[in-house]
Order: C-alpha cells, then structure tokens, then sequence
C-alpha cells in the first residue's frame, strides 16, 4: 500500500489544508475560540483556576466547576461584557447617599474643615477670635450645629462609602473583571485623598471616568480621566494658564489703562478732590493692580501634561523630550474645573454668566469640566514632531490626547501593563508584542487585547507556577470569597489592606502602587498577612461572619487531618493541593509530638506556655481548631500567590 | 538590652526562654555557625522628622532683630528681651522661641544647627504639592516613582536589612516610597503573630507558619518570611512593652515622642536601622496661632521636648545619630485677619548630631522689608532643601551619591557638617 509515499503526501497536505483551514474559521466565526492551555500541559479544571485567579478577586467554593460547565471561553467572554449590579450588590449599596449623587451636590455637601471653619465664622456659627484647633467641645458642637441645620455631612462619611463600595464590589459583584479592571486602571490613572484638593472627587471619578470604560477604547479613559476634576486637581493643570489670548491682552491692556487713567485723575486733581472719590480710586487702583498681578504670576504647569506622557500613553521611554512636555502643556492650558462650590465666591461669578458671555470668552462646558479659552494659549505649537497652528482652542488638546491614546508608545507601555497585571511581573516580550499589535490595530480597544493576551500560549505557560503576588487587598478579599465570609463591615477590609501596606484611595505618588511581588512583601506587612488569616479564621474581625462549618456542607471534620484535607481542597482548589497539604499536614504532627513532650515533662521549668497549650488542645472545640488550620492555610505562602 | 549578636549565641536557649516553642532549622544552623546570616552591618542612623502643615519658621527661630518683622506681625513678635519665659537669644539677630527651652542647651553644645531660609525652589503653597515634592526630592516632577530617603537607602552601599529603614507611621511616607526596601510599623508592640484573645493560637501559628515560609519554593516569600521570623524574635526578646528610657529621659506622651521612643528602641536594639522616619502634625496655624502661649507653643514644646528625650536617652549612641526636621514651606511674614499666619515660602529646619558643626544659624536671610520679600509677602527661599538634606544624608550616612541623591539639581551643599 505505502509502495509510494511521496504520491500521496500532496493529497494528505491538501486533506490537512482543509481541516486546518476549517479550524482557521472556526476560530474565528465561532464566538469562543479555544484558549490555548492544553498546550501548556494544564487541565480543564486548572485552566478555569487560573482563569479566576487573574480575572476576579478570587474563587468561590465550587466556582472552578461552575466555570468548567458554562466553558472557559464563554465565561471569559461574558466577563468582557460585564453585567448590571446584582442584587446582593444592589442591596447592599442601596443606603449609600453620595454613591448617587451628582458630583456637584457632593461638594456641596461633603465640605471640607476649612470650608467648614470658614463657612460658620460668616453665618455666625463661631466667633472668628476664638478659633482654635484644639478641639474644644464647644467649637466642635457649634460646627455639628450648623452641619445638621444646613444639611452638611462630614466628609468621612463620603470616604467611607468610597471604601466601602470598592470592597462590597469587589467580594460580591458578577462583573468580577469589571471590578479588577476598576483596581488597575484607577491605579494607572491615580488620584490620591490625600490631596486636599481633591477629597470630595475621588468618589466621583471611580464612579464617571474609570468605572464605566474599563472596557472600553483607551482613549475613552484617557479622556475621561483628563477631564475629570479629580485629575485636574490632582494633576494640577486647573492652574496652568496662559496668557497669550485675546481675552487676557484685553483685560490686561484694559485694566492698565484704567491704572493710568486713574493716576491721571489724581494728579490733576489732587488739590481739589473728595476724600470719598480719593478711596474710590484707590480702591480700583489695588484691584487692578491685583488683577493685573495675579494674571501675571500664574503661568504653565507641566504636571499633567509631563505625567500623562510618562505614567498614562507613552511610558518613561516612550520617547518625547521635555519640549514636548512643555508644548503639551501649553495646549492644554485653560482645561479646568468648573466652579461647584456654591459658597464659594466663584460659583456665584459663574452662574450669572449668560451663554453669549460663555461664547465670546471662549467657555466650554462639559459636565464639571470648563475650557477656559481667556486662560488658553493661542500660539503655535509642536508635539511630537506634529504642528498645531495658532487659534486652535480647546480642540488642539484634545487632538494631542488622541494622537498620545493612539500612539505605538502607548500601544506598547499598555501591553506591557496589563501583562503584568495578568501573566506576571515581568512578562514574556512575546505576549507584549501581540497585544500591542492588537491596541494598535483596534483603535486601543481593551477587550481585544485582552482576548489577544488569553489566547496567547504565554498567558498560559507558568500558571502552575502562580508567579503573581496577591496585593493586601487582593488577599483579603479572596480569602472573604474563599470562605464564603459575610461581610458585614466592609471598612475592616481598607483596616486590614492599610496594615498589610496598601492604604488604597490614599497612594500620594501619580505613579500608583508598583505592581509587584517585592513592593508587597515586606517584614512588617508579611506577618500582618498571617494575622489577617488568623484573624479572619478566628472569627476576631467585627463585621466578618465565616462560617467554616457551612463552608464544608455542615460537615465537621473528624480529625485536624480530616480538617486540614477538608479545607485545604476548599480554599486552594485544584492545584498543588496535595503538596500544601502535605507540608502543612507534617507540621501539625510535628506540633502534636511537641505537645506530648511537654505533656510529659511537666514540671520542666520554662516549659509553662507549652503545658498550656496542651491543655487548651485537649478542651479545644473542633471549631477552634478548624479556625487554626484555616487561619494557617490562609496566612500560608500558598495562598499569597495566584 | 539584648541586641542581635547576643541573641545569636544563645541560640537555642533564648527561644525556649522566650516562649517560642519548636527549633526552626535556620536558627539551629545559624546558631551552629553553620550558616551565619549576614550581621546587620551599620554605620550611622539619620532619624527625619516632616513637621506636616508649614511650621511658621519666623515664630519658632525668630530674627527679633528686624523691625520689619514686629512691624508685619505686631501680634505674633516676640524678643528675648521679653523678660522671664522669654525667648533665648542665639546671636543677637536670631532668638528660638521659649518653647524650644529643652533643645536649647544643645545649641550651646554646637551639636544643633539652625538653617533659616530653606525651601524649595517650586513656588507652590499647596500643602499637599509642597510636601510631595520635598519628599521625592524633585520640585518640578510629580512622578518621580521614589522618595529621596528611599534613594539615601539605595546608595548605602550594602544591601538593607528589614530594618534598615522604618517609618514609625501607619502606611510608607512618601520619602521612603521606592526599590530599596523600607517599611512603615506604627507600633512596635504590632510586629508579631497574634490573635486578639488567643494569645497560645497565635504562637502555635506562629511556629507553622514560621516552617511553611521556611519550605516554600518562592524565593521571594521565603527570604522575607526567615526575615520576619527573625526580627520578630529579636523584638520579642527585647521585652518591647516594657522599655525603659535610659538616662532618665522622659518622652512626652504625643504622637511624636512615641514615635521617636520607638525609633530609640530600634536603634539601641541594633537590628541595622540606617534611617529612620517621623512625623509632627499641626503646624497649619492660620487662626490665633498665639506667642508665649497657644496652639503654636504647645505644638513647638512637644516637639522640642520630644527630640530632647530622644537624645538624651541615646546617651552614648548618639554619635552614631544624626536628626533632622524638615517642613514643607514657611507662613507669610505678616500675621493676618484671625490671629494667625498663611502658606508662605521659606521656613527652618533643625539638624542635631555629633557630626553636626552646631551652635549656628546658617542663613542668607536679608531683611523682611515689603519689597524684599517674595511676591511682597513671604520669606524667600535662600537655601535649597537639597542643599541641607544632601549635606546631611551624605556625610553621616557616607553616601556616595553620584548625583543620584537628587537627580535634575546640581547645587552645592550646604558646608554645615564637621
């Protein structure tokens, strides 16, 4: 038969082209093509593991198979398209007052203690002579006084929904990729509470600019974060103005002349004039002179425009000059905040300007972001390499920011984030390539890279080997998800994250927290990671419920073997199961054995912790010692890694 | 008190003795010499503390001698000629405020410098932007991923140890954010394996949990585990809880005298602390900031008293110590409408050491007249922040910087260090 195999091999090629060429469309006209983790020596299971482990914040008991059932790539794909708030969420975020409010009435009702301070000495509150900031009873009365009577709510309170809705997300929302992606991209955007500036507009910005276009376009976070007033705060560019306008050169001109005018006056008529017309004039003449010198004074601020180039597009080498810096800068001068703050004397000012005003000072208005074309300057520019004519207004920034959104830079230092994130802390240059060759090639759409970064084998090589290292807050909650913890204090969540070394909401630096294992773990944090699974087991967090019995079908384990397998398999599902078990198993005998010596050297001196301990073993319940074994397993290397 | 080396002889004995059941391998090998983990190599400690809120430089070192000054702040001046409770005179120009009654001895000893006049060359009189920039070290650029004590740490020339740079705060400062490792412990008493309540729980898991970091493959996790194992057994067998001030030295009991009581602990303990971070609140005096009394004084004395017991209870360390305080600007020369002072441009700092040529005020200030003031209002700046921390970190720490201390500056120290 196989008399000549070299005739038949063309027939084969073309039956191996047809089926080839069949799977080719099928990975393509199909909606779930396969991910490839087969190759990567992993089963089903283990791939649904690793699947939960980078896209939420941690396995459910009985979420690997539920993930198997429905199909890894439909699960994947449903996460791209994340659903509403489920009712759990819904619930529990019903009674959050500022989570529903528009951003405007959240300054107006969250003031800050100098708006406070301020705001009670003009209605009267306190006496402006006896302030003192060494909380006096008194004073602190008078302040609640006015809050209840105006409707004020304290800050705090603001802060806390902030914390607590990332944390009621994080542990009970379906939209888990939503949820991560919230994480990293407010992380890659960072604005911090503790700036003054922009404490009451770090709600609002999760909320607005990142939540909703996590996935979507780049260019859509881009945009929504440089015009957000928390970025514009935070960034400063709010202050950077220009004077190479129309508006200022009128106003500056106009104001000078009204100076010399005015010192025209008084010269000719210094003998004869009212004293009243004399502080008139003086009057105007300090005014002006302020205008004119507060005009002056201000100028560029490169913050932004410098930080968007290194830490949001075009990463550090990403290559732009500091002129691109400055030119950027100047592009963008004018974008700015609109006046919220109702008592304010600025808000006032602007609510009374009429919409022809708005027109011809060259005002934009986009929610609670104002152009200010009076501050903008008008003369010609050039970043990277492109010209911007003279006059172009508040569209030149906004075509710099699409040309950075799109640019093979930013394709690149993006790629290389989100690998990070996902695959691990330095990622295969292979994988990198790719989706950055997708960002570019769908217009910066985050879905497709990260499709692209799934279906690549590099996603999969070393899942086994669990290379990323859980952040606090990442732990924390995973071990809330994996013991099917209630959480009735959320808040203990930010506590517990804040003594493991991730105070979130409060990174001072643009740059965000590092992403990677050695910023994470360090002596002080690693031994609160411990307590925490101690804690968390013990039942010693107020406002956590764990039920360890529930979580094993009300089966109480027999033995600590018995309950070491039991939970073990729970909380570490799938993989490497039997080697932590294994090594957490030979510590406990080893335990028992030290606790049978102690036992009988009893009256060996220095031996009294250990003789304690044997004796609490034997009165030990089997909750308690389930809690022990949970509380290690949870503190253990294992459950550090994911 | 116990420190490292002692702690590794006794070896076996000193774990029973602290009631840490079970031989961990590593400890039975270091202990048998076997495999020695590298001492805590140590020169020099620099302790930093950021007054946060912009101490009013003018009150608490003041030039009495310039009318212009009781001219701009007729409610806020004061002189040493004040009588009793007045404030002490240092070279006839210069005067610290009574507040400062303890640290003032130190200043006749030339172990404390003064350098009036410092602050950034960045304009901005924003608290938040202000501090930031002090702290990464570079005035222009916000995204600087470090902060400068975090590249002092860096350029020590060995590897850190886990104790080689701790901030007594409850989360990092920015000055330490950075690759060099650092870490924020609020309490000393927190460093260790507990369970609220179950005290025998938390040493059991303490002891698995000590085994299983011994055993795991990642590398990362195992060499911090042994780490912390280790120096949690050093703090414990220290008796931390109970530590007592040498030299009858008594710290105020504030935020910033426990702070420094801890930092103390450390370094008598010798567990390789190099830098060392604290922080003083409070300084925003914008209303009835007061002279000889008030919120001012009561903040400077607690402030003042809190260095003086740190001192005097390092006793003989303290030539291994350097000190240095830092604010992020200064108050506007004139006082305003509420008794008080606004965000200004320059301030002062304090630098107290053994290493320090002391007993002076280093200043270019020139007089406070209107038209010599920055945008007619404020001290300006004639000394760089840089100028002083560079001399500091560099000298005491023998830093061997490369400009790498402070990138993007090129200005010369300031010569205040023997």
């Amino acid at each position: 038969m196989n008399k000549n195999p070299t005739r038949q091999t063309p027939m084969r090629m073309i039956q191996y082209a047809y089926v080839f060429g069949f799977l080719f469309l099928m990975a393509f006209v199909k909606p779930a093509p396969k991910m490839p983790y087969k190759k990567a020596g992993l089963t089903e299971q283990e791939a649904a593991l690793h699947l939960l482990n980078r896209f939420t914040f941690g396995p459910k008991p009985g979420q690997v198979e539920e993930v198997v059932k429905q199909g890894l790539e439909n699960w994947f794909l449903a996460q791209l398209q994340p659903a509403p708030d489920n009712e759990v969420v819904r619930n529990r975020l019903g009674g959050f007052q500022a989570l529903n409010m528009p951003t405007d009435s959240i300054v107006n009702t969250y003031l800050q203690p100098a708006q406070l301070i301020r705001l009670a000495i003009a209605k009267g509150y306190i006496d402006k002579d006896s302030v003192d900031k060494t909380d006096k009873p008194a004073y602190r009365d008078a302040i609640k006084k006015m809050q209840s009577e105006y409707g004020y709510r304290p800050l705090q309170e603001l802060q806390r929904e902030l914390i607590n809705q990332k944390v009621i997300r994080a542990v009970y929302s379906d939209a888990q990729l939503q949820e991560v992606l919230t994480d990293f991209w407010f992380n890659h955007f960072n604005v911090s509470l503790t700036k003054n500036q922009v404490q009451q507009l770090v709600l609002p910005y999760e909320r607005d600019a990142i939540r909703p276009n996590v996935l979507n376009n780049f260019s859509s976070l881009l945009f929504a974060t440089a015009k957000h007033p928390a970025m514009l705060l935070y960034l400063d560019n709010a202050l950077s103005i220009s004077n190479e306008n129309e508006y200022a050169k009128r106003q500056l001109k106009g104001a000078q002349r009204l100076l010399d005018l005015n010192a025209a006056k008084k010269m000719v008529a210094a003998a004869n004039i009212s004293d009243d017309s004399l502080q008139k004039m003086d009057a105007m003449e300090s005014q002006m002179t302020t205008q004119i010198k507060r005009r002056k004074s201000q100028g560029l601020n490169e913050n932004y425009a410098r930080e968007v180039m290194e830490l949001h597009t075009l990463g550090v080498n990403g290559g732009y000059t500091q002129s691109d810096v400055t030119e950027l800068a100047r592009a963008l001068t004018g974008w700015g905040v609109k006046p919220m703050y109702e008592e304010g004397p600025l808000a006032k000012r602007f609510s009374i300007i009429s919409p022809a005003q708005l027109l011809r000072r060259g005002l934009v208005v986009e929610d609670y972001f104002l152009y200010s074309g009076e501050k903008h300057d008008e003369t010609e520019k050039i970043i990277l390499g492109k010209k911007f004519a003279a006059n172009g207004g508040y569209k030149e920034g906004t075509e710099a920011l699409s040309m950075l959104a799109t640019h093979p830079s930013t394709a690149h230092f993006i790629a290389r984030k989100l690998a990070a994130k996902f695959i691990s802390d330095e990622p295969p240059t292979a994988v990198v390539e790719e989706m950055a060759k997708t960002f570019l090639a769908s217009n910066g759409d985050i879905k497709e890279v990260l499709l692209t970064m799934v279906m690549h084998p590099d996603f999969w090589a070393k899942a086994k080997e669990k290379e990323k290292i859980k952040s606090p807050f990442e732990l924390a909650v995973s071990a809330i998800r994996a013991t099917g913890t209630e959480v009735v204090a959320p808040y203990q969540v930010f506590t517990w994250s804040e003594k493991m070394g991730q105070k979130f909401y409060f990174y001072q630096a643009p740059t965000g927290f590092p992403d990677r294992a050695s910023f994470w773990i360090n002596t002080g944090s690693l031994l609160n990671r411990m307590n925490f699974g101690m804690a968390i087991a013990a039942q010693k967090i107020p406002g956590f419920k764990t039920n360890l019995l529930a979580l094993n079908q009300n089966h109480e384990p027999e033995s600590v073997e018995d309950a070491l397998q039991t939970y073990t398999k729970l909380l570490l599902p799938v993989s490497d199961q039997k080697e932590n078990s294994e090594r957490i198993m030979s510590i406990v005998r080893a335990q028992n054995i030290d606790q049978k010596i102690a036992s009988a050297t009893k009256d060996t001196g220095g031996m009294q912790d250990m003789q304690k301990e044997s004796m609490t073993q034997t009165n030990n319940t089997p909750l308690k010692s389930m809690a022990q074994v949970v509380g290690v397993i949870i503190g253990s290397p294992a459950f550090q890694r994911k | 008190m116990a420190n490292r080396r002692a702690f590794m002889k006794s070896g076996a004995l000193a774990l029973f003795a602290t009631g840490i059941s079970g031989l961990p391998r590593f400890i039975t090998e270091a202990a048998a010499g076997t495999q020695m983990l590298p001492l805590y190599k140590k020169n020099k400690t620099l302790v930093c503390i950021f007054q946060r809120g912009a101490m009013d430089g003018l009150m608490a070192v003041t030039p009495f001698a310039d009318p212009a000054l009781q001219l701009a702040r007729p409610g806020l001046f004061m002189s040493p000629t004040a009588g009793e409770g007045g404030s002490f005179n240092l070279d006839d120009r210069f005067a610290m405020h009574p507040s400062l009654k303890s640290l003032f001895p130190y200043f006749n000893s030339k172990n404390l410098a003064v350098v009036h006049g410092v602050g950034s060359p960045n304009t901005t009189r924003s608290h938040f932007d202000a501090q930031d920039y002090m702290e990464s070290g570079t005035p222009f650029a916000k995204g600087t991923a470090s902060g400068w004590l975090n590249r002092a740490v860096g350029l020590l020339g060995h590897a850190p140890t886990p104790f080689s740079a701790v901030s007594v705060t409850s989360s990092l400062p920015r000055s330490l954010y950075g690759d060099a490792d650092a870490i924020a412990i609020n309490n000393l008493q927190d460093f260790s394996i507990q369970l609220k309540g179950n005290p025998m729980a938390a040493g059991k898991a303490a002891s698995s949990f000590e085994q299983l970091y011994d055993q795991t493959a990642n590398e990362l996790l195992n060499k911090t585990g042994k780490e912390s194992f280790e120096a949690l057994k050093i703090l414990k067998s220290n008796n931390i809880k109970n530590y007592q001030p040498a030299n009858g030295a008594v710290y105020p009991n504030s935020a910033l005298g426990n702070s420094l009581k801890q930092i103390a602990t450390l370094i008598k303990m010798d567990v390789g602390l190099e830098v060392g971070f604290a922080e003083s609140g409070g300084w925003d005096t914008h209303f009835n900031q007061g002279t000889t009394n008030g919120i001012f004084a009561r903040n400077l004395k607690d402030f003042s008293d809190s260095i003086a017991a740190f001192w005097q209870d390092l006793g003989a360390r303290q030539s291994e110590v350097t000190l240095m305080t830092m604010t992020e600007f200064g108050r506007t020369v004139a006082q305003n409408g509420t008794g008080g002072t606004d965000h200004g441009r320059a301030s002062c700092l304090f630098v107290l050491g053994n290493d320090v040529a002391g007993g002076k005020v280093y200043s270019n200030m020139g007089s406070l007249t209107k038209n010599n003031l920055e945008d007619g209002r404020d001290l300006p700046v004639t000394t760089d922040f840089r100028a002083v921390f560079s001399a500091v970190a560099e000298n005491h720490l023998q830093l061997k910087t490369n400009g790498n201390l402070f990138p993007d500056w090129s200005g010369a120290s300031l010569k205040m260090m023997l």
